[in-house]
C-alpha cells in the first residue's frame, strides 16, 4: 500500500515536470536565443544558457524598428477600448437587465446574434466604412471595433439579472435617477463581472492582428502584434538565415514581457475572465 | 456586397450571384476550405483530449498543481504572431531546437515550416501549444462543479478509477466538454495570424487557410466583393456551429424575458 502510493507520488511528479517543461521550454528557448551572439545561434550545439551575454540584438531591434512606438500604440489601444467597453457594456447590460423599453427583447436577440460574428467575418464591409470616412490609419479605427465588442454587454446583463433588485428599488424610492443608481449603486457591485470582462477585452485588444494588420500603414498607430509580424515577414514561406532569429526573439520577449507579467500579478482574475467569458460567452 | 464587383476605387457593380459560381472552380478557394478543415479535423480533437487529461491531472489535490495550472496557461496569454515568431525558430530546419533534439534521438528531422508537406503540421502543433492551457482552464472549472458527493458515494460503493472516470466525471462534464468542443472549433476556423507569421500560406498554398485567402483577395488584390464572398460561405460555416452552441446553451440562459 504504502509503495503504491510513492509510486503514485513519483508518476505525478514526472508528469508534472513534463507539463512544466513542454509548456515553458519554447518560452526560455525564447529568452536564451535573444541574448546569445550570433555566432552562438546558427549551431547544432545546444546551450540554454548563452555562453556569453549580449544585449546587441535588443539594440539592433531598437535601432531598426520603431517598437517604443508600437509598444505605446498599443498600450494606448488597449487602455481606451477596455475602459469604452467598460462604461458602455455596463450601461447597455444594466438597461437590458431592468429597464423596460420598447424593443428591449428584440435588442437582446440582436446582441446574442452579433455574439457570433467575429471581426474576420466582417472586415470588408468595416474597412470600406473606415475609409469612406477617411478614418483608416487612425486610432479611432483600431479602437471602434472593439468597443462595439457584444460579449461584456451580455456578460453583464447576465450579471445584473443575477443580483436582486430590492438595493435599486430602494435608491429609487429615495429619488435616485437611473443614471445615478447604476453609479453608485449597481456599478461598486458588479465588481466581479467588470474584472473579467475588463481583463479579456485587454487581453484581445492586446493580441488583435487580423484588424489593425489591415487598417494600418504606418508605424504611428501601428500596433505590436503588427510590428512584431514584420520580423518574419521578409521572406514569407522562405526560411531565414538563422542568425537572423537572434533579433527576431529580442522582439517577441518585447512583446511578451508585458502580458506574462501582467498575468503572473493578476493570476486569480485572469482564470475568473476566462471561464465567465469562454464558457458563457 | 458579396453579390458585387468592387475594387476599392469605384463603385460596386452587381452581378448576382458570379461571386458564388466563381468561387466553385476557384482552385485557390477550394484548396483554403481544405486546408482550413484539415487544420480543424487535427486541432480540434487534440486539443480536446490533451486539454482534458491535463485538466482531469491538474484537479487532484496534490503539490505543485498550481504551478501546473500557471504553467499550462502561459503560453496562452502571448499573443499569437509572437507564438509564431517563437515557433519558427523552434521549428527551423537546420539550427531549429526540434530538429537539432530529434536529430540527437537519430531521427532525421523534417523541414517543417519550408515543406508543402509539413508546412501545416507545424502550424497546428504551434496552435495547440498556444491554446491547451485556455481549453484546460475551462475543464477545469467544469470539474469544479462537479459536487464531490458523487465521488464520495462512488468510492463507498467501490467503484475504481476507470468507472469512477467513465461513469461520473465524462457524463457530468459533458456539457462543458460540448461547449469546449464547439468554441474550438469555431476558433479554429478563423486560423491566420500563425499562419500569416509563419508561412503567409505557403510554401505554394500549402497552409491558405479561408481567413488568410479573405484577406488577400480583398486587401492585397482588391476584389472586394469576392473577399465579401468568402466571408459569408466562412460565416456559414460558423453560424451553423454558432447555433449548435446556442442550443445547448439555452438551458443555462435565463429565458429572454428574465
Amino acid at each position: 500500500m504504502r509503495l503504491r502510493i510513492q509510486w503514485e507520488q513519483i508518476v505525478w511528479y514526472i508528469i508534472l515536470v513534463v507539463l512544466l517543461v513542454s509548456s515553458l521550454a519554447p518560452i526560455v528557448w525564447m529568452l536564451s536565443t535573444s541574448f546569445k551572439p550570433e555566432a552562438q545561434i546558427g549551431t547544432t550545439e545546444i546551450r540554454w544558457i548563452p555562453k556569453t551575454f549580449t544585449l546587441e540584438n535588443y539594440q539592433r531591434v531598437v535601432d531598426q524598428f520603431d517598437i517604443f512606438g508600437w509598444l505605446v500604440n498599443s498600450i494606448v489601444v488597449a487602455v481606451i477600448a477596455t475602459v469604452l467597453v467598460l462604461i458602455l457594456d455596463s450601461l447597455a447590460g444594466y438597461a437590458l437587465a431592468r429597464m423596460e423599453f420598447a424593443g428591449r427583447n428584440l435588442m437582446f436577440i440582436l446582441v446574442i446574434s452579433m455574439l457570433f460574428v467575429p471581426i474576420q467575418i466582417t472586415v470588408v464591409p468595416l474597412f470600406l466604412i473606415f475609409s469612406k470616412v477617411n478614418l483608416t490609419d487612425t486610432f479611432p479605427a483600431l479602437i471602434l471595433p472593439i468597443g462595439a465588442n457584444v460579449t461584456g454587454v451580455f456578460i453583464m446583463r447576465q450579471f445584473f439579472m443575477s443580483i436582486p433588485s430590492e438595493l435599486e428599488d430602494a435608491a429609487y424610492v429615495d429619488g435616485a435617477g437611473a443614471f445615478r443608481i447604476w453609479w453608485s449603486i449597481v456599478l461598486p457591485l458588479a465588481r466581479s463581472a467588470s474584472t473579467a470582462v475588463a481583463i479579456v477585452t485587454f487581453l484581445s485588444a492586446w493580441n488583435s492582428f487580423f484588424w489593425p494588420l489591415i487598417v494600418t500603414r504606418t508605424d504611428a498607430v501601428r500596433t505590436l502584434p503588427v510590428g512584431i509580424a514584420q520580423f518574419m515577414s521578409t521572406r514569407p514561406g522562405q526560411s531565414m538565415n538563422a542568425q537572423a532569429y537572434g533579433m527576431s526573439m529580442a522582439g517577441a520577449v518585447f512583446a511578451a514581457a508585458p502580458p506574462i507579467i501582467f498575468f503572473y500579478v493578476l493570476q486569480r482574475q485572469f482564470i475568473r475572465g476566462i471561464t465567465t467569458t469562454g464558457l458563457k460567452g | 456586397m458579396s453579390f458585387t464587383e468592387w475594387t476599392i476605387v469605384g463603385s460596386p457593380e452587381f452581378t448576382g450571384l458570379a461571386n458564388y459560381q466563381d468561387m466553385l472552380s476557384d482552385q485557390r478557394f477550394l484548396t483554403a476550405l481544405k486546408n482550413t478543415v484539415r487544420f480543424v479535423a487535427f486541432t480540434v480533437p487534440a486539443l480536446i483530449v490533451l486539454s482534458l487529461l491535463v485538466a482531469i491531472f491538474l484537479n487532484q489535490a496534490r503539490r505543485g498543481r498550481a504551478l501546473g495550472r500557471v504553467a499550462v496557461f502561459t503560453p496562452y496569454v502571448l499573443m499569437p504572431t509572437v507564438v509564431g515568431v517563437i515557433w519558427t525558430w523552434l521549428l527551423e530546419k537546420d539550427f531549429g531546437l526540434i530538429n537539432v533534439y530529434l536529430g540527437k534521438l537519430g531521427i532525421p528531422g523534417p523541414p517543417w515550416l519550408v515543406d508543402p508537406d509539413y508546412a501545416m503540421f507545424g502550424i497546428i502543433v504551434t496552435t495547440v501549444w498556444w491554446t491547451v492551457g485556455f481549453n484546460t482552464v475551462l475543464f477545469l472549472a467544469g470539474l469544479q462543479d462537479i459536487p464531490e458527493e458523487y465521488y464520495e458515494a462512488a468510492q463507498i460503493d467501490g467503484a475504481n478509477r476507470m468507472q469512477v472516470f467513465f461513469l461520473i466525471t465524462i457524463p457530468l462534464l459533458s456539457p462543458t466538454i460540448f461547449m469546449v468542443i464547439l468554441l474550438s472549433i469555431i476558433n479554429s476556423f478563423q486560423v491566420f495570424d500563425q499562419v500569416y507569421v509563419m508561412t503567409s500560406g505557403g510554401p505554394g498554398t500549402a497552409t491558405l487557410t479561408l481567413v488568410h485567402y479573405i484577406y488577400t483577395t480583398a486587401f492585397q488584390f482588391r476584389k472586394m466583393g469576392y473577399g465579401a464572398a468568402v466571408a459569408s460561405v466562412l460565416f456559414a460555416i460558423l453560424i451553423t456551429f454558432a447555433l449548435l452552441q446556442i442550443r445547448l446553451y439555452r438551458r443555462g440562459v435565463r429565458g429572454i424575458d428574465g
